[in-house]
This record gives structure tokens, C-alpha cells and sequence, in this order.
């Protein structure tokens, strides 16, 4: 089983790489390949989750001490579960949406290797095999965001290159501190491997603060969030799948790793780098809302909006309680779900009609019926609105808030409502635009307007379908999260 | 007993609404029927429920994990009986919408929103704790913003951006004081909330999630200053959905409010002096603005909102009288119930106008009801009984209410409390009841009394169905029959629903008709005719060129709170203070990357002979190629190719060292 692992990194990265070989003269050869490639690869993960695997794969030894391998544990499954079940969906949309424009061979190469980046990342041994998978990640990444290779998007591609590495070289002066006075192979553990006696405190404090920001810059966390508007000039299936849940997440996914396996709560909880680390969080999260609203641009705004949502997992996270991981694990897979349909309409909206700011939407809502009835529901999701997922994962982090106590959490709660109110106020006013237009807007120029084809469809119905489901009946999921977040699995 | 019962009318209508919009593909009659049977089957299983509970059964249903927390339902008597008035509501709303929609479109689209609402709030009425009653109440905020919507005018859309906003805050609010209460008491449950209160010795810490519960609930109730969205929202939507609007969802709003002075508060007088404050200015300013209406529906949506302030003066008092507060518990619910009923009808009533004059102007429906005696007798029988006069349903729970606040007045002057503000209280409480004498008088007197300014043209048709009259006429003769029977109907009533707010049965018999209570209904209506006489048919209405004299809408429409305050600080003040802050901060990095490149990491400059070099993908810059050589290198193609031969290199190396080991 543990073979499993290696095969469901390296396959996708070898069949991406190679893929511009095969010279596809059919647009149906080169799906039937890439689905066959994503989809071996989430069945290997589905197999990894049932039965996963006790034990480190040793791939490559560096130094006496440090080595790249590769294990799976709670945290794993959770992240890389979520990437198995969005990633055959996300092809499965781009399949259609990239019709609209080119380079298709690019594209998908360097599409199907992100995914496996995002599995390796996922199922790190130690926070060097981590490091590695992180830069990685920027490296093939890259070429998705400059994908038309206009001016701006160029811009953008270098906007997002300046901040990753800048971020990661960052973490890596963390990661040395970590390697000097913690645990030279840096394996995590959780609860972490630094002794939470006073010896240089200070400096590993600090050290914490780096790897924080390090890498929270790719979970957009204030002042670092730049590049994640910028990026939106990807093509929509990059931007939904990976700047709405991998690289992402990867960063956030990042943070509870440096936060909960290497340093530790104990050494962390009730310091002056939690509250700087919290109040950051705090402030993004209404910081982000706040900009989404004033941002007329839809996929700048869900961008935006993905900024604050981010925030509220690294909230979870800085409250350094299990139940406070509980509630950013849940938030991570809930706001996956929800952020990748939002991103999926918005796309489907530009692919359909061209149109991508706000105003431009209304009366839309009954030609692209499918479209915007998942709008709806992943947006009414989004500002927590209770039987659907947001609320759940909400209402996790303002008990575990509620819970820890003291001021900050108690902020941090109040942040999170005003956030929903504005997060309300941000998706209310083009879902009520689309479905109820001001007489006399937007007739013209509506009728060839219509929901897209079958493939970008089901990824709409399946979306649906599971935040339903995750809204009234997840309480095994949480009760598991739970589990993972207490360390025992 | 069978506690799934419980379900029934929650999820039995929400799953209508899908069949309904289902059928309603194939044909209007199949949806109208399925939407009617919603209606029907709910109110029966409420009946069941209202029928167990009276026989001494109580009905409790936990649902652990579902939502994350888990719902809990029970129905003891408030609820039982306010879920059967809610599925009443609906079953009678849904026969009348049937004719009134009758040459609307979109008519799917508001069956299955007015469904989900409906398993929504009877949802809300039939919850145990705060968690279940805060989903259900949000879920009946969303659903209902399309009944208020449906029509899609300007000013339905600009209603319900109102509405909506109100609700999104209030949802917010609520949430951050259920998480505070939360983690002060420990527990949402109704059931343990009253112990969990007691057992706190300082009731200080409470006061603020308290608050911040109130704040959600009241907003929804219509309580001021969070009444803006009520006058706008109900005149705008379809009538039976008004009557929705208006006699139901703003209970659930109250429904909260009891909870919390029942339980969390009880017996709090401080918290009641508030909620005393608040219910005080509702009242007085909705009946002031419904003397100043000249649209039949939007008096009614005023007179909502000061029907409501009445209540919550109950409220108020329940906190006040202390452990004998059950003179105002039974006034409370009692009006509660009338304002409901009462509302229903005269909704419905209105509903019958528009439907056939298309208008809600009082200066153009001037006597066009003359010569229909059924809406004549059921108008009149509602507007009775919301007046408070003797016999009607109304004036019970107005004396009760007024009882209340005359017995505070001599306990607190037993015990010598300053009480010149509760006679205040008393008196604006007496006012309001006139105001409201004058203006359904007013009301009545231009539909159905006076000379229309056009005589009528054309052939007498029939100006409603069977089943709209009949959804009409049914509430209409209960309202006389709970008026004249006191005892037999309404106290049985109050003390079904006294235990819910922690009440017990007053000490002695009321005495509905003695002199002392008369008394007061007579100093209402005399104020009540007095206003009428002096001052709506002489200063609000102007004689015209022609000779005919007009209702005048004279009310200054800068007073609005909403245009005066809400909308200039929430579109205006904020946005632009908020855009310059974040437009500042979004910008902070980028800043500083940029001053750092025109500074310390100020780029050298390129030659253009040296440009060459950074070209991608060329190795060998200064040799001149082919045409086809540049393109194989230079291609993206080329440059995978060798990323891919690394990695296939990295994959060799792997698997020698795994087979080493």
C-alpha cells in the first residue's frame, strides 16, 4: 500500500509532463487520456483513504538526517481527499471551458501535474518534503496563471512568483530555526517537536512568524494576499480548482502542519506570536469581505472573497486548540466545495456570454438556469446559511472560539458574522440582479445566452448535491475531523 | 405518543413545494391543488398535535448531529397552537391566492417559496432550543424574501433589499449572541434555560448576548427602530402574502423575544423596562403612521407594526410584574393569537380589493365596496375587533394588557416606586387603541360608506370566487365567536399557552365586562372618535376644485429612519470610508515592492546587446540558427520535454535506490 503513495504522486506529474508528446491531433483522444490519468490517480487516493497506509516511504536520503519521504495520517486524508474528489470534477469542467481558448496540450500538462504536486504536498513525511512539493507547486503552477500570455496576465504570473518564493524563502529561515533547535529530520509529530522550556524563545517565536507568513502568503493572509486577485486572469478552471482549493489550501494546509506538528501548541498558545498570528487572521477576514464588496469584477470578488475565507482556517488554526483545527479542517473542505462552484458559474457566465463584471449579470438568472441556481446555492452556502456546509464550518470555529476564550477569539467571532453579513451583501446583489433585473436592464443581447454543455454541467449537479448532503448530514465528517484535529488518527 | 408527528408539518409542505413546482410543468390546477393539500395536511397534523396537547400529552423529538448540533422539537401548548394558527394561516392564504394570482406570473415560483416558508415557521414555532429555532428562522428570512419580491415592481425590489438586509443583520446579530449565551449559560435548550439563568447569581453578563438575540428577533418582529423593512414589505407583496407577512412571520420574531423573557429573563425587571421602551414607541409610532396612510395596505402594515408594540408591551410587563405576571402572560399570548387572525382577514379583505380595482389608493376605492355586504361584515368584524371594541376578539387581550399595566402601577405605588412613566405608558397605551379605533374607521368609511367619486360602470359581476370568500368569511365569523365566549374560548387558550412563558393561572377570575374595563375601551374609543372627527376628516382631508374631498398624504417623507439615517450611512458614509481604507491597505504590499525596485533593488540596466541572454529556452544566444532550429528550442514543448526526461531521470534514480534497499 505504501507504493500507493508514490504512484499517486508521481503518475499524474509523469503523465502531465509527457503528454505534449503525444502530438493529440483529437480534442477526444486528449480528454479520454487526462480523465484516465486524474482518474487512476483519485482512485489510487479513494484506496490510500480506506486503507491507509501505517508507515514513511523513504524515496530519497539527503543527509543523515534529512530525507524526502512520504506517509499518509489524519491531516493527509483530509486534504488530499478533498483534492481526489474536486480534481476529476475540475478537468472534467475545464474538458469544455477550454474550448475558448488555446494551448490546450499546455494546459492540461501542466494542469495534471499540479495535481500531483497537491498529493505530494498532502502526504509529506517531513516539512522538507513539504518545502519541496510548496515550491514546486509555484513552479508548475506558473505557466497555468500566464496561460494566455497577454500583458496582464504575464504581470500577474510574475506578481504571484515574486510573493510564493519571497514567501517560501521566508519559511525556509523558519524552517532552519526548526532544524537547529528542534528536531533535526524534521518529521511531524503532533503536537510538535520543540521543548516549550524558555531556551531562546524569543527566536523561535519568531522563527514561527516567518513560517506563518511564509506560508500564508499562498493562503492570501494580509499583507500577502496580492497576487490572489491578480491571479484571477487565469482560465476559470485554474483559478476555481487552484486558487480556490489547492495552491491555496496548500498554504493553509501548510500553516497547521508548521503549526501543529512542528512547533506545537504548547510552545505557541497564549504568546505574542499567536496574537500576532490571530489578529492577521482576524483582520483579513473582514478585510477580504470588505474588498470583495467593492469589487466589481466577479471573479476578482470571489477571489476576494477567498482571501477572507482562507482566513477563517488560519483563525481555526491560531486558536491552537483541537477543537479550533476541528473547525478550520471543516472549513477547508467545506469552503473547497462551495468556492469551486461559485468559480465554476463565473466561468461558465464568461464562457457563455463573455460577460465578468457584476452589473453586467442581470437577467441572467432565467437563461442559464443550471448556472445560477448553483450560484445560488453555493452562495447562499457561503454567507452561512444553516442546512448548508458554510454554516456548519462557521459555527464549529465560533464554539471552538467561544471556547478558548479571551479577547481575540471573542473578535475573531464578531469578524466572522460581519464577514457573513458582507459576504451576503456580496453574492445577494448578483444573485438578485440575475433573477429579479431592474425593468429595462440587460434585455438585450440575453437571448443566445444559455447553460452550458453537459460537461460543464454535472460538475454542477454533483456540486449541489454534495454541499446538500454536507450541510444536514455531516456529522460523521466532523465527528472524524474531529478525531484527526485531536491527533488520534 | 407519537413524537414524528412533530415533522409532519415542518418537512411535509417543504417537500410539497417541490412536487408543486413539478406540477406546475404539467398544469396550474395540479399545482394549486398540491399547494392546497400542503396546506391542508399541515394544519391537520398541527391539529393532531394541538389536540394531544390539549389532552395532557406533550410531544418532544430530538434529532442528535443533523446540522452539526443537532435539532430538537417539541410541542407543549404556546407552540402546539401557534404552529396550527401558522398552518391555518397558510391552508387559508394558499385557497385565496388561487383566484388572487389567478393572472399573475411566476405563480410556481411563489407556491414553492410560500411553502418552504411555511414548514420553515412552523418549524420555528415547534423548536426547543435557540440552535433549531435560529435555522429555521434563517431559512424562513431567504424563502420569504421571494414572497415580498414576487411581484418584481421597482418598489417590491426596493422593499426587499430592505428586507433582506434587515434579515441578513439580524441573522448575524442573533448568532453572535447565541454563541455568547452559549458559552455564559452552556446551554440553547428552552427547557434548561430557565434553571441555567436562575443559577447564575449576577444576571449582568446575560444582558449582552441577551441584547445582541433580541436585536435578530425584534428586527424580524417589526420592533423600532428595526421596523423600517415592515411598512415597505407588506404593501408591496401579493395580499395573501402580506397576510403571511404580517399575522405570522413577525410572531416568530416575538416568539424569540418570549423566550428570552420568559426563560432567560424572568422576571427581570430591568429587561422588561426595556423591552417596556421599545414596545412603547412601536406602538404609539405605528398607529401615528396609519393615520397618516392613504393606501389601504400599507395602514395595515402600520397597524402590524403597532399591533406588535402592544405585544411587546406585554412582554415588557411580564419582566416587570414579577412572579404575578400572569395577567400579562395571558395578554401577551391572547393578542398575539387576535393579531394574527385579525390580520389574516383584513389582508385578505384588502387582497379582494386589488384584485379587482388594481389599486390600494384610498382616493380611488372610495366606495367601491358599497353594495358587497360578505366583505362589508367580514372588514367590519376585523376592524372591530382590532379596535378593542366590546365583543370583539380584541378588546379581551387589550384589557388584559391594560389590567396589567393598571395593576403594576399600584403594586409599584405600594411600594413607593415612581410611576408617573407607566402612567405615561398607560396613556399612550390608550391612545394607540384610539388611533387604531380611528384609523380602521377611516379605513371603513372610504371603502364601504362613502359616494364613489365615479359611479360604477358597466355590468355587476361576481367580484370574487367561492373559495376566496370562504378563505375570507371562515377566520372572519371566528373572530366574534372567540369575542363573545371569553372564557369558553380564550382562557382556554391562555392557559393552554401560559406554561411556555413560565405563567401560571391568574389569582382570580377575570372579569371580561366589568365596569373598571369598560372603561378603559370607552376612554380608547372616545379618543379614538375624537381623532377621527378632529382630525383625519378635517386636517387630512382637502376639498378638491371639484368639490369632492381627498385623503392627503401629508406625513413628511423625509421622517423615514430608513432614507434619514440606514440607507445614506450604509450606502454612503460607509462604503466610501471603507473603499479608502481598503483601497490603501490592498495596496500596502504592491507599495512597498515598488518603492524597494525604484530604490534598494533598483534593476541595472540592459544593454541591448546583452537582452539576449535572458531569452527563454536559448542556450546558445549568439550563434545564428535555422528558422527550425529557433523553433524546436524555443518552443514550450521542447522545454517540457526536458522537465520531463528530469523527472523520468528523478523516477530512474528512485526506483534503483528502492531496489537497493
Amino acid at each position: 500500500m505504501k507504493f500507493l503513495m508514490l504512484f499517486a504522486v508521481l503518475l499524474p506529474l509523469l503523465a502531465g509532463a509527457v503528454l505534449p508528446l503525444f502530438h493529440f491531433q483529437q480534442r477526444r483522444q486528449r480528454e479520454m487520456y487526462v480523465s484516465a490519468a486524474v482518474g487512476a490517480t483519485s482512485l489510487a487516493v479513494l484506496a490510500l483513504l480506506l486503507h491507509c497506509p501505517v508507515g514513511t516511504l523513504r524515496l530519497i536520503p539527503l543527509t543523515a538526517t534529512l530525507e524526502i519521504a512520504l506517509r499518509m495520517d489524519g491531516l493527509s486524508a483530509a486534504f488530499a481527499g478533498l483534492v481526489a474528489f474536486l480534481w476529476p470534477l475540475a478537468s472534467l469542467y475545464a474538458f469544455e471551458y477550454i474550448k475558448h481558448e488555446s494551448g490546450d496540450d499546455r494546459f492540461f500538462a501542466f494542469y495534471t501535474m499540479s495535481y500531483g504536486v497537491t498529493l505530494g504536498i498532502a502526504m509529506s513525511d517531513n516539512l522538507l518534503t513539504l518545502y519541496l512539493f510548496y515550491e514546486l507547486l509555484t513552479l508548475v503552477t506558473l505557466p497555468l496563471v500566464m496561460h494566455s500570455r497577454d500583458v496582464r496576465s504575464v504581470k500577474a504570473g510574475m506578481k504571484y512568483l515574486t510573493y510564493s518564493i519571497g514567501g517560501a524563502a521566508c519559511a525556509f529561515l523558519g524552517l532552519m530555526v526548526l532544524y537547529g533547535l528542534g528536531d533535526p529530520t524534521l518529521r511531524f509529530v503532533y503536537g510538535g517537536f520543540m521543548s516549550a522550556d524558555g531556551n531562546r524563545r524569543t527566536l523561535v517565536l519568531a522563527a514561527y512568524l516567518l513560517c506563518f507568513f511564509g506560508f500564508g502568503v499562498k493562503a492570501a493572509v494580509f499583507p500577502f494576499h496580492g497576487w490572489l486577485p491578480a491571479a484571477g486572469v487565469a482560465p476559470t478552471p485554474v483559478t476555481a480548482l487552484l486558487h480556490a482549493v489547492a495552491v491555496v489550501k496548500a498554504g493553509a494546509f501548510a500553516v497547521m502542519r508548521v503549526t501543529f506538528y512542528c512547533f506545537g501548541p504548547a510552545v505557541l498558545a497564549g504568546t505574542w506570536a499567536q496574537q500576532t498570528a490571530m489578529g492577521f487572521a482576524v483582520f483579513t477576514i473582514v478585510f477580504g469581505s470588505a474588498m470583495a464588496l467593492r469589487e466589481p469584477h466577479l471573479k476578482r470578488r470571489l477571489a476576494y472573497s477567498t482571501v477572507s475565507n482562507l482566513s477563517y482556517i488560519l483563525f481555526g488554526v491560531t486558536l491552537m486548540t483541537p477543537a479550533g483545527l476541528t473547525g478550520a479542517l471543516a472549513h477547508m473542505v467545506f469552503h473547497g466545495v462551495m468556492k469551486i462552484t461559485l468559480f465554476f458559474c463565473a466561468g461558465a457566465i464568461m464562457y457563455k456570454t463573455q460577460r465578468q463584471y457584476v452589473p453586467e449579470l442581470a437577467g441572467l438568472g432565467r437563461y442559464m438556469p443550471v448556472t445560477f441556481a448553483a450560484f445560488a446555492v453555493g452562495g447562499t452556502a457561503l454567507a452561512g446559511t444553516p442546512l448548508l456546509p458554510g454554516f456548519l464550518s462557521k459555527w464549529t470555529l465560533a464554539t471552538a472560539a467561544m471556547d478558548a476564550g479571551g479577547t481575540l477569539p471573542l473578535l475573531g467571532v464578531a469578524a466572522l458574522l460581519v464577514s457573513a453579513f458582507l459576504t451576503a451583501a456580496y453574492l445577494y446583489t448578483p444573485l438578485v440582479d440575475a433573477f429579479f433585473p431592474p425593468k429595462g436592464v440587460g434585455e438585450n443581447g440575453l437571448a443566445q445566452a444559455q447553460d452550458p454543455g453537459l460537461y460543464m454541467k454535472v460538475p454542477f449537479f454533483v456540486l449541489m448535491a454534495a454541499m446538500l448532503a454536507l450541510g444536514v448530514g455531516s456529522r460523521g465528517l466532523l465527528a472524524l475531523l474531529a478525531r484527526i484535529a485531536a491527533g488520534r488518527l | 405518543m407519537l413524537n414524528q408527528i412533530l415533522l409532519v408539518p415542518i418537512f411535509l409542505p417543504m417537500g410539497l413545494a417541490c412536487a408543486a413546482i413539478l406540477a406546475g410543468r404539467r398544469s396550474a390546477a395540479a399545482r394549486d391543488g398540491v399547494a392546497c393539500a400542503a396546506g391542508i395536511a399541515a394544519f391537520a397534523a398541527c391539529a393532531l398535535l394541538l389536540g394531544g396537547v390539549a389532552g395532557g400529552a406533550e410531544f418532544t423529538l430530538a434529532i442528535p448531529g443533523v446540522c452539526g448540533r443537532g435539532l430538537s422539537f417539541k410541542a407543549d401548548g404556546f407552540r402546539a397552537l401557534y404552529a396550527c394558527i401558522a398552518a391555518f394561516m397558510w391552508m387559508m392564504t394558499t385557497a385565496f391566492a388561487r383566484e388572487y394570482l389567478g393572472h399573475e406570473s411566476h405563480r410556481s415560483r411563489y407556491y414553492f417559496f410560500t411553502l418552504l416558508t411555511c414548514g420553515a415557521t412552523i418549524g420555528v414555532f415547534l423548536s426547543n432550543d435557540f440552535f433549531t429555532a435560529f435555522v429555521f428562522f434563517e431559512v424562513m428570512s431567504f424563502t420569504s424574501y421571494v414572497m415580498v419580491v414576487q411581484e418584481e415592481s421597482p418598489a417590491a425590489l426596493r422593499a426587499g433589499e430592505t428586507y433582506i438586509a434587515v434579515a441578513v443583520l439580524g441573522g448575524m446579530v442573533m448568532l453572535m449572541g447565541l454563541f455568547l449565551l452559549d458559552a455564559r449559560l452552556g446551554t440553547l435548550d428552552f427547557d434548561a434555560l430557565t434553571a441555567a439563568a436562575a443559577a447564575l447569581p449576577d444576571k449582568t453578563p446575560l444582558y449582552l448576548p441577551g441584547a445582541l438575540i433580541l436585536f435578530g428577533f425584534g428586527a424580524k418582529a417589526g420592533m423600532f427602530p428595526l421596523h423600517i423593512w415592515l411598512p415597505k414589505a407588506h404593501p408591496v407583496a401579493p395580499a395573501p402574502a402580506s397576510a403571511l407577512l404580517s399575522g405570522i412571520l413577525t410572531k416568530a420574531g416575538v416568539f424569540g423575544v418570549l423566550v428570552l423573557t420568559g426563560r432567560v429573563f424572568l422576571h427581570d425587571a430591568a429587561w422588561g423596562n426595556v423591552i417596556l421602551c421599545l414596545g412603547t414607541v412601536t406602538m404609539v409610532l405605528g398607529a401615528v403612521l396609519a393615520v397618516f396612510s392613504v393606501d389601504l395596505k400599507r395602514t395595515l402594515a402600520c397597524s402590524s407594526m403597532s399591533q406588535i408594540g402592544f405585544i411587546l408591551v406585554g412582554v415588557g410587563m411580564q419582566g416587570l410584574l414579577g412572579a404575578g405576571h400572569a395577567l400579562a402572560v395571558w395578554g401577551t399570548g391572547l393578542h398575539m393569537v387576535n393579531h394574527s387572525l385579525l390580520k389574516l382577514v383584513l389582508f385578505l379583505c384588502a387582497g379582494a380589493v386589488y384584485m379587482n380595482c388594481r389599486t390600494l389608493d384610498l382616493n380611488k376605492l372610495r366606495g367601491w365596496g358599497r353594495g358587497k355586504p360578505l366583505l362589508a361584515v367580514c372588514f367590519l368584524l376585523g376592524a372591530l375587533g382590532l379596535a378593542g371594541v366590546p365583543l370583539g376578539s380584541g378588546y379581551i387581550s387589550k384589557t388584559l394588557l391594560h389590567e396589567a399595566i393598571v395593576e403594576y402601577i399600584e403594586l409599584a405605588a405600594q411600594t413607593g416606586a415612581p410611576v408617573g412613566l407607566y402612567h405615561a405608558v398607560e396613556w399612550l397605551f390608550l391612545f394607540s387603541g384610539g388611533l387604531t379605533a380611528a384609523y380602521m374607521t377611516k379605513l371603513f368609511v372610504a371603502i364601504f360608506i362613502e359616494k364613489p367619486n365615479t359611479p360604477a360602470a358597466g355590468p355587476k359581476r361576481s367580484y370574487m370566487r367561492w373559495p376566496s370568500a370562504l378563505a375570507i368569511a371562515i377566520p372572519a365569523f371566528t373572530l366574534p365567536v372567540m369575542g363573545l365566549a371569553p372564557d369558553a374560548v380564550m382562557g382556554r387558550m391562555a392557559r393552554l399557552m401560559q406554561g411556555f412563558m413560565n405563567g401560571s393561572d391568574p389569582e382570580h377570575a377575570v372579569a371580561w365586562f366589568s365596569l373598571t374595563n369598560l372603561r378603559g375601551a370607552a376612554i380608547s374609543l372616545a379618543i379614538g372618535a375624537a381623532v377621527y372627527l378632529l382630525f383625519i376628516r378635517t386636517v387630512l382631508m382637502r376639498q378638491d376644485a371639484d368639490g369632492i374631498k381627498r385623503y392627503v398624504d401629508c406625513w413628511p417623507k423625509w421622517l423615514d429612519l430608513e432614507e434619514l439615517i440606514y440607507r445614506p450611512v450604509i450606502e454612503k458614509l460607509l462604503p466610501f470610508a471603507g473603499a479608502l481604507v481598503c483601497r490603501v491597505l490592498d495596496n500596502l504590499t504592491e507599495w512597498t515592492l515598488r518603492l524597494l525596485r525604484l530604490t534598494l533593488l533598483r534593476p541595472r540596466p540592459i544593454s541591448p546587446r546583452n537582452e539576449a541572454d535572458f531569452a527563454p529556452g536559448d542556450f546558445t544566444p549568439h550563434v545564428r540558427r535555422s528558422y527550425t532550429l529557433q523553433r524546436i528550442f524555443g518552443s514550450v514543448s521542447y522545454s517540457l520535454l526536458l522537465f520531463g526526461l528530469g523527472f523520468c531521470a528523478a523516477m530512474g534514480y528512485l526506483i534503483v535506490i528502492l531496489l537497493t534497499k
